[in-house]
């Protein structure tokens, strides 16, 4: 059936690859009824003024213009390091729309497959819409090569997509973690200013610099998949602590040879009391 | 510094955009979803209309058989309750685009046309499909994020039933983020009603009675009714405080019996 | 010095041509309107108070007393209705008591207007100023640069144009006080439904020749919030303690 599967996306093939660039292809503007869907990106419409990054930025851009109308969810900490025993990724889960916590209970990991993980920082529709985007474009290059995508290659995609669109407005910082035989377990930066880098240890964000002073000072390479687990988990408590636009829960992922396994939502205000009181940490607060 | 007449165009504030109030709220609950809004459509000081529709229901047609069960059924329970709220303009535009697109959707999912897909259906089902909710929301996205550098600018709430039934609400921002929730609620007064549902319905910051604040309240669904009363209480207050929200209330509640509307007058000062 | 500081004006400026901060009042989205009738003048005011969208206050008072006979309905910057009003209020009856005579609807007004050009209209002060005094029943209006109108009705405010269009269609000549009343109340009520900024209830002051002024606070209540579905009583217990602190009472030492 797989075979079948990819033969029919064979013939489909030129539409395809215009599909990946939708934009430039402006044929695809009139499609209607049954061909609708197979469009994967939509041409993405720009407002009729002779500058329209500006007029983005007028409209949407709430650290340039506190009134602006529409405000985006911004606002994020998220980590991913190498260890001697894979991958440890960790997220927060709040989403922030200016001053206000638009929502608690964000994914901000999407699992492109069982063997990649991307997370989520920046502007959220940007990350959520390209990274399944992402996700749709490892799933062909898996059905036209017959094998699986490397990190690698699949946070180029990404990053070749983003810098395509550079200047244009997009906010994403992302990190493609993932595992594959020719690489070993990598982890990959990919950032909206075009950005790409190879690295053991990042985090990205606004709470960022709260989670590298944890991360940091304990971090060794040769921790044990229980205090790495634990060390992604405490570094992201810190920055949810210190950072107004960082909190909710905390998603925690391993990624092995076998691929990633889940590790469960933490909920920071109950494992904050928790660790306050394991620890003997966190002093400065009454409780 | 007067600009130089013919040296370069002048560009002029392009604001296509205005600010028309009210506010959408949507709850699910364990096998019905309820989708609300104010029915005043403003702006600046002015009204423009004590009775404007920020709900579409998106439904397959209501059979006679159906009208003959029960008489205001609006929809039928594979419905997608559709509220938008904002910028009216966009928001009609938004509902009109996703409406076409759920019909082309169910019209080729039911059609006898060969699409070379056929593979895919292994039982060879003859039963008639909808578009399931989780469909309607990627659908969505496309449509929000198609227009990611010249936004629409709405906060758009769908409701409807899941795949096993279960109530289901949708939230996106205007730029097609979305998640699904138990509660949500979009537009002036969020700021109002979200902490006041988080309380209500998710029971945040409530701890059991007796357990000296170790034990939090367990979250649990609540009833069809439980969820009405919350959601009139919660209109009524936020138009006592804020002045773009206030006419009319209207709820669509959808469950396996199909969707059903309720309108209560709200203040109109 | 007396009069007021305008030493952070220039400064105020710069930021909000630099960046995107201003300082924000509370201006208070109103309806006020005045009438003349037979024996008197009556004013009346909404209860709606704003801070943008949100209604800061369901039921304030916009009708200030300048002296006994002489009323105040206020629109604009709610400080600086208050604060204007108060004013010449104690002018007023500085006034008074130095000239012994009742104060005049006409000073007052030429006192407003004076101190309201004075500031070029940085007070935002529109103001409907009425009363009664031995030359008769006076009522005009005021705008915060210093004009000043007179007429036999009167509207100002954000409700204004809805109030006007009552009094254009149902005001006449020489009414009893009754029709004023109740013309004035329905000219406010035209405000409250229709437009966003006012709201609430109608409070009227009356001031009749030969009468004490009488104000009739909440005069019209069309705006009563229906009672809630639910009762949001927790049980006790539910909100969680973090630390409990017994704070014994202190006498405190009066004497210097």
């Amino acid at each position: 059936m797989l075979s079948e599967f990819a033969d029919k996306l064979q013939q489909n093939e030129n539409v395809l690859q215009r599909e990946a660039f939708g934009n430039d292809f402006k044929g695809m503007d009139n499609l209607a009824g049954n061909n609708k869907f197979q469009k994967l990106a939509p041409t993405i419409e720009m407002a009729p003024v002779s500058n329209p990054a500006e007029f983005l930025r007028a409209h949407t851009d709430d650290s340039k213009n506190p009134d602006c109308a529409i405000k985006i969810a911004h606002g994020t900490t998220t980590l991913a390091f190498r260890f001697q025993g894979g991958i440890i990724v960790a997220v927060d889960s709040r989403a922030t729309a200016g001053q206000w916590i638009a929502s608690q209970t964000v994914n901000k990991v999407i699992r492109i497959n069982p063997f990649l993980l991307g997370t989520l920082a920046g502007g959220a529709a940007d990350c959520q819409y390209w990274e399944t985007w992402l996700g749709t474009q490892c799933r062909l290059y898996e059905l036209r090569n017959k094998e699986r995508i490397t990190v690698a290659a699949a946070s180029k995609i990404l990053g070749n997509l983003v810098y395509e669109y550079k200047g244009a407005g997009l906010s994403m910082g992302t990190m493609v973690c993932g595992y594959t035989k020719k690489e070993g377990p990598s982890i990959y930066y990919v950032d909206s200013d075009g950005t790409r880098l190879k690295g053991d240890l990042f985090c990205v964000g606004s709470g960022q610099t709260f989670a590298y002073g944890v991360l940091d000072s304990n971090y060794k390479w040769d921790l044990s998949v229980e205090e790495a687990l634990y060390l992604g988990k405490r570094s992201i408590l810190a920055a949810a602590h210190r950072d107004a636009y960082s909190g909710g829960s905390i998603n925690l992922y391993h990624v092995t040879e076998n691929g990633w396994i889940y590790h469960g939502n933490h909920d920071v205000d109950k494992i904050f009391w928790e660790t306050k009181e394991s620890e003997k940490s966190f002093n400065n607060v009454i409780g | 510094m007067s600009p130089q007449h013919g040296s370069q165009p002048i560009q002029h504030q392009f604001n296509p955009y205005s600010d028309n109030g009210g506010t959408l709220l949507g709850i699910a609950g364990e096998d019905f979803a309820i989708l609300a809004s104010d029915t005043r459509q403003s702006v600046d000081y002015s009204i423009n209309t004590r009775l404007s529709h920020k709900i579409k229901v998106i439904s397959p047609p209501v059979t006679k058989e159906m009208k003959l069960e029960s008489t205001d059924i609006v929809g039928t329970k594979n419905s997608v309750l559709f509220g938008t709220n904002g910028f009216s303009a966009d928001g009609d535009a938004l509902t009109k685009a996703f409406e076409e697109n759920w019909k082309w959707y169910v019209h080729d999912q039911n059609s006898n046309v060969e699409t070379g897909f056929e593979f895919l259906n292994e039982n060879n089902e003859e039963k008639e499909s909808f578009m399931s909710m989780q469909s309607a929301a990627r659908n969505v996205q496309h449509l929000l994020y198609g227009k990611r550098f010249f936004p629409y600018y709405v906060h758009t709430i769908l409701a409807g039933l899941d795949e096993e039934g279960k109530g289901c609400v949708y939230s996106f921002d205007p730029v097609g983020s979305y998640e699904r929730e138990q509660c949500r609620v979009g537009g002036a007064g969020a700021s109002l009603i979200m902490p006041f549902l988080d309380n209500q319905v998710n029971f945040k910051n409530q701890y059991i009675p007796g357990t000296n604040s170790t034990e939090r309240r367990k979250i649990e669904y609540l009833s069809l009714d439980e969820c009405l009363k919350l959601v009139k209480d919660a209109f009524t207050s936020v138009t006592e405080r804020h002045i773009t929200v206030g006419d009319g209330l209207e709820i669509f509640i959808i469950d396996k019996n199909g969707v059903r509307s309720e309108y209560h007058a709200l203040k109109k000062d | 010095m007396a009069g007021l500081s305008f030493d952070n004006h220039q400064r105020n400026q710069f930021l909000q041509s630099q960046h995107n901060v201003s300082v924000k009042t509370t201006s208070t989205g109103t309806t006020i309107v005045g009438i003349k009738f037979d024996n008197g003048v009556v004013i009346a005011a909404d209860t709606r108070s704003t801070q943008g969208p949100i209604v800061a206050d369901k039921n304030c008072e916009k009708l200030h007393r300048m002296s006994p006979k002489i009323w105040c309905a206020g629109a604009g910057t709610a400080a600086d209705t208050e604060a204007v009003t108060q004013l010449i209020g104690s002018k007023l009856e500085l006034q008074q008591l130095y000239s012994k005579r009742e104060p005049r609807v006409v000073s007052s007004l030429q006192m407003l207007k004076q101190h309201l050009f004075k500031y070029q209209g940085h007070l935002g002060a529109y103001l409907i100023v009425a009363g009664v005094d031995p030359t008769g029943a006076h009522l005009f209006s005021c705008q915060a640069h210093g004009s000043t109108d007179v007429g036999y009705y009167q509207s100002l405010g954000s409700g204004s144009l809805a109030a006007m269009a009552v009094l254009e269609s149902e005001f006449k000549m020489n009414m009893t006080k009754e029709e004023a009343i109740k013309l004035a109340a329905d000219a406010i009520e035209a405000g409250i439904w229709n437009d966003l900024g006012s709201g609430s209830n109608v409070d009227i002051c009356v001031m009749e020749i030969g009468k004490d002024a009488e104000l009739l606070r909440n005069y019209r209540t069309p705006n009563v919030r229906e009672i809630k579905e639910k009762s949001y009583k927790f049980a006790r217990g539910t909100t969680g303690i973090l630390r409990t602190e017994i704070i014994s009472e202190v006498e405190i030492d009066t004497s210097v």
